[in-house]
Order: C-alpha cells, then sequence, then structure tokens
C-alpha cells in the first residue's frame, strides 16, 4: 500500500457527508452510484480516509470513525489543524522533515525523489511525492517551489481571531 | 421585522438576438429582487438563457429591454461589490495561485499596497494557504474552483454570482465545496452578503438556495419563484428534500 495517496481533503470531506447523509455507515458501492464515481476514482479516498483513521471500510461497508467525526463538524481551520497532527506522525512524512532538519538546507525534488524510489519502486515515487507535496502545503509545514524543485520546512500561519 | 435591505433589482429583463432580420428571444421578461443574505438559485433546461441572465445581472452582456439594478444604481461590469466564478475556474496557468487573486484585484482597481495583504487574506478564507506559489497544473479542480472564489471575493463582495461553479467537479469534492460556500455565505463577519447561482442541478438548487426562480426553455420565462424552507444543514436523502426536487422537476419537463 502507498504511504498516502494524492486525492485532496475536499474529496474525503465529501466522501465522509455522504456516509453521514446515509446514517454514519455505507456500502461503498452503493456510495460509488449515489455520487456516480466508479471503484477506480472513489478507491483511492476511501483508502486515504481509512489510512488517515477518519473512516473503517470492512466487506465493502464504510464506517465514520470518531477522528472523522470531528474533522466533520470543524469548520475550515480547525480541520486543517486535525489534519495537521495525523500528517505530523505518518512516517512518511516524519523522514522527509527529518532529512531537511538534518541537512539543515532545502531538500530538492530530486533528492527526495530518490528516496522514494528506494523504498517503493520508481513507478510509485513520482505519485508518492506528490502526496506528500499536497499534504506538507495542505497543513503549511512544508512549502514547494515548482520552479526550483525545493521544498522547505514552513511553520502553520497563527489562527485568525 | 424589519424588512430585509434589497441589494438587486431584476426589472422586466428580455435578451433577444437579431439575425437577417429576424428576432431570436433568449430572455423574457425577468423580474426578481435580491435581498442582503439571500441565497437564490436560478434553475432551468439547457439553452433557457440561465447564463445570459447572469451575465446581464454582472453587466457583461446588456437587456434589450428592460434593466438590473444595484443597490438602486444601473450596473456596471467594473463594479467592485459583484463578482462572478466561473464553470471553468478562468484562472491563467502562468501565474501561481497568489498572482491570480491579486491580478483580479488589479482588474477591480484595489491599490497596489494593499493587494498582497487582502490576497493573503481570502487565500486563506477558502483553504488555499499553503498553496499560495503553487501554479494551476498543481491543483486539483477543487483548489482551481478555490482560486476563482477567493479572487471573487477579495474585493470584499456584497453579491457572489456563481454560473455553473461545481458542474466541472467530481461529486465528492462538488458537495464539500457547496458547504464551504455556505459556510462563507452564512458567517455575517465575511462576504459575500448575498449569492445567485445559475445550476441545471435541481437538487443541487434545494440543497444550497433559500429562493428558486425556475425558468422554461427557449426563451427563458420565469415559470415560479419558490421559497424552500428546508432547515439546514439539508439531507438529500429525506423525503422533504426530494418533494421540493420532484416538484421543481415538473415545473420544467
Amino acid at each position: 500500500m502507498q504511504p498516502i495517496s494524492r486525492v485532496s481533503l475536499g474529496q474525503i470531506v465529501g466522501l465522509l457527508k455522504a456516509v453521514d447523509e446515509a446514517g454514519g455507515d455505507a456500502d461503498v458501492a452503493e456510495i460509488g452510484r449515489s455520487v456516480e464515481m466508479d471503484l477506480d476514482a472513489l478507491g483511492p479516498i476511501v483508502n486515504a480516509a481509512e489510512f488517515l483513521g477518519l473512516a473503517r471500510a470492512e466487506e465493502g461497508n464504510l464506517t465514520i470513525e470518531e477522528l472523522g467525526r470531528k474533522v466533520l463538524n470543524a469548520g475550515l481551520r480547525q480541520r486543517k489543524a486535525i489534519v495537521r497532527e495525523i500528517i505530523k506522525e505518518l512516517p512518511s512524512f516524519q523522514r522527509l522533515t527529518e532529512r531537511i532538519q538534518a541537512t539543515g538546507r532545502p531538500a530538492t525534488r530530486e533528492e527526495v525523489l530518490a528516496a522514494i524510489e528506494e523504498r517503493f519502486g520508481s513507478h510509485n515515487a513520482p505519485s508518492i511525492f506528490n502526496a506528500l507535496i499536497y499534504w506538507g502545503r495542505y497543513v503549511e509545514l512544508l512549502s514547494y517551489d515548482s520552479r526550483s524543485e525545493r521544498i522547505e520546512l514552513r511553520q502553520p500561519s497563527p489562527p485568525a481571531a | 421585522m424589519t424588512k430585509k435591505k434589497v441589494i438587486l433589482e431584476v426589472n422586466d429583463v428580455s435578451r433577444s438576438y437579431f439575425e437577417g432580420g429576424k428576432e431570436f428571444k433568449a430572455l423574457e421578461h425577468i423580474r426578481f429582487d435580491l435581498y442582503a443574505q439571500d441565497f437564490v438559485c436560478i434553475v432551468g433546461p439547457s439553452g433557457c438563457g440561465k447564463s445570459t441572465l447572469l451575465r446581464i445581472i454582472v453587466g457583461l452582456d446588456r437587456p434589450t429591454s428592460g434593466e438590473v439594478l444595484f443597490e438602486g444604481k444601473p450596473i456596471e461590469a467594473k463594479n467592485p461589490q459583484v463578482a462572478m466564478v466561473f464553470q471553468s475556474f478562468a484562472i491563467f496557468p502562468w501565474l501561481t495561485v497568489e498572482q491570480n487573486v491579486e491580478l483580479g484585484l488589479e482588474a477591480r482597481r484595489v491599490a497596489p499596497s494593499m493587494r498582497a495583504e487582502k490576497a493573503k487574506r481570502y487565500i486563506e478564507i477558502v483553504g488555499l494557504t499553503g498553496f499560495e506559489n503553487a501554479f494551476p497544473r498543481e491543483l486539483s479542480g477543487g483548489m482551481k474552483q478555490r482560486v476563482g472564489l477567493a479572487r471573487a471575493l477579495a474585493t470584499d463582495t456584497v453579491l457572489l454570482c456563481m454560473d455553473e461553479p461545481f458542474s466541472a467537479l467530481d461529486a465528492l469534492t462538488a458537495q464539500n465545496l457547496r458547504d464551504e460556500i455556505l459556510e462563507l455565505w452564512s458567517d455575517p463577519a465575511l462576504p459575500p452578503d448575498a449569492v445567485l447561482m445559475v445550476t441545471h442541478s435541481i437538487e443541487e438548487a434545494v440543497y444550497l438556495a433559500d429562493r428558486v426562480i425556475v425558468l422554461s426553455g427557449r426563451p427563458g420565462r420565469q415559470v415560479a419563484e419558490l421559497e424552500i424552507d428546508l432547515p439546514r444543514p439539508r439531507n438529500r436523502r429525506e423525503p422533504e428534500f426530494y418533494g421540493w426536487v420532484d416538484d421543481i422537476y415538473s415545473l420544467i419537463v
């Protein structure tokens, strides 16, 4: 399994809402029909929701977990703070931030891709890289400049009054 | 109860196109008012002129007869208090998120010294902080539409007009964005004061709107104006919800 997939939090929250509307527990195939998405499209979103601990999939049935309920009830800002705590704990994300801390300079895309390739193979590396960048940017712990291809650590902006 | 403030008046708007001495009617005698705190959806079959109507309302097109008043004055396209979000996102691929939002502010004649700060604030409001320096190619469809939204709201917009803003997005992304738009609209501290949205999805209109204006096809005529009194948040699986959807279907088909 990939360490994390490049689906957006918006899609995950959309999925949780669809399950919630169905009573907090729903058949994945039924959700797929109701939102007109096939398994190719829906699968990675279900996996990501499960991977982040927001929902539990069992025998084709999807149930919202307590953490998923918290995300669902939160406003935009609180949602980001909750997801930040989850992302921080992911080993693949920690390896990346520790590398930047240890070297004391921004990491390059090339270096990070090479490190991912070593673990997960070259076939998966670009999509894992994109996922790490997406989630790192979203939770405001990484900044990435696609022109210089450099990745830096970032301090999340303080919660606005 | 105090009477709500009228923001927009659509007074007997008709629009025709003339070709070879013949008149082709697109819209006929559209009239409604929009108040502060309104969320109004315009629905109708394809070809009913609903997008044309929205373009007239924001001042991008002119009616053949009738008029549109914003806060009592004829609407002008350059009015910074009325903004539009498009189905196709309408963002520049060679500019970053931040630059796209700032360009919108420049076009609306916001002073250069104010632009960066305003852009930052609205990027935060739509949940794109972290992606300021990303180019559109690095963004999902939902995120591109957030850029469009940040740009539309950044002039402290009073009236947000949206033309099928979710129809290019997958269903899950769309549902999440609908709820975020509702969150913005219902927050009195944040713009917009009112939303006017065109959609071909009756379900979407019933999910979002306080009022739904139903147009018939070719030429677009107003066949009904319905007040959707369902409590929020609305559940699309409830029978009352479907009752409304069925009612509107029967008006159009």
